[in-house]
């Protein structure tokens, strides 16, 4: 009878009050097309809250900070270079991805940090360039 | 050639090389003007990977882009000697305009090579406007617009 309400407060998992919060920042690197810093550590099953700033402030390019599985990669950058950045809402290839953003403009995302391991991170507007990795940590 | 010629002729190469070299060295903003020229770089191999992909109708924002950069460039050399930035605008505009045609090009009739072939003379027009600033200040054309692979 209490199994709908269980599934609904999240059977199995830890109550997010124990959970640990890590907040991570990172930015453009000004207007050039890079993470700044372009790695991050956070520990597996965190509370990752992920503030992104585009720090550019001649040239208008939009960014967004988006994470993924190592073994997608190279698939989602093809498929971002193809179709102009557009991040489709239910791509299970993404992991967690902040919105778009112009110039000045500063986002936010909130995610649990996967298991252990090393996660690239990307820009779906600039795939091939603007890269990182999110260290998962035990 | 007389003794006197010759060294009239290295004396005078030695005073443009100084004066150039002077000029450089007194850049007002030399850091803003590292950006203006890196910029202009980066978004030229963007045009170029777009054309590579046959991505051609981004081609178009990518020259946007180029503008803002060629402005971004035009702002930090403001306080500069007229006749510098008088030699830069010329330098400034016709790497514009080369640009501008492999654009419209994109437009008008897209065919990769054709395009390869305009943004070739384009490189050589952003080329002519690097020159005139220190090679300390220019832009390396190998190297990535940011971090191309993940570090494992």
């Amino acid at each position: 009878m209490l199994a709908p309400l269980w599934i609904l407060l999240g059977c199995g998992r830890r109550p997010a009050s124990e959970r640990q919060v890590v907040d991570l920042y990172i930015a453009s690197d000004g207007d050039f097309i890079a993470f700044k810093p372009d790695t991050l550590t956070c520990p597996t099953g965190a509370l990752v809250r992920l503030t992104f700033h585009h720090a550019g402030r001649l040239v208008t390019v939009r960014h967004n900070w988006l994470l993924t599985r190592a073994d997608q990669l190279e698939a989602l950058s093809k498929d971002f270079a193809a179709n102009d950045g557009v991040l489709s809402k239910d791509d299970p290839r993404v992991l967690a991805a902040t919105p778009m953003c112009d110039k000045g403009e500063t986002v936010m995302v909130q995610f649990i940090a996967p298991p252990p391991g090393d996660y690239p991170f990307l820009c779906s507007t600039h795939p091939e360039d603007m890269r990182g990795i999110l260290h998962v940590t035990k | 050639m007389k003794p006197v010629k010759i060294a009239a002729v290295l004396m005078t190469i030695g005073v443009a090389l100084f004066m150039a070299s002077t000029v450089a060295a007194q850049l007002k903003s030399p850091d803003d003007v590292k950006t203006g020229l890196r910029l202009l770089m980066q978004v030229s191999n963007d045009f170029k990977r777009q054309i590579t992909a046959k991505n051609f109708p981004r081609v178009p924002r990518e020259f946007k882009e180029y503008k803002e950069s060629a402005e971004a460039v035009r702002t930090a050399i403001k306080d500069e000697p007229a006749a510098f930035k008088a030699k830069a605008e010329t330098k400034l505009r016709a790497a514009v305009a080369a640009f501008q045609k492999v654009s419209d090009m994109s437009s008008n009739s897209p065919d990769a090579d054709k395009l390869m072939a305009e943004h070739g003379k384009a490189v050589t027009a952003m080329n002519a406007l690097f020159e005139l600033f220190p090679p300390e200040l220019r832009p390396d054309p190998n190297a990535p617009a940011g971090i191309r692979a993940p570090k494992n």
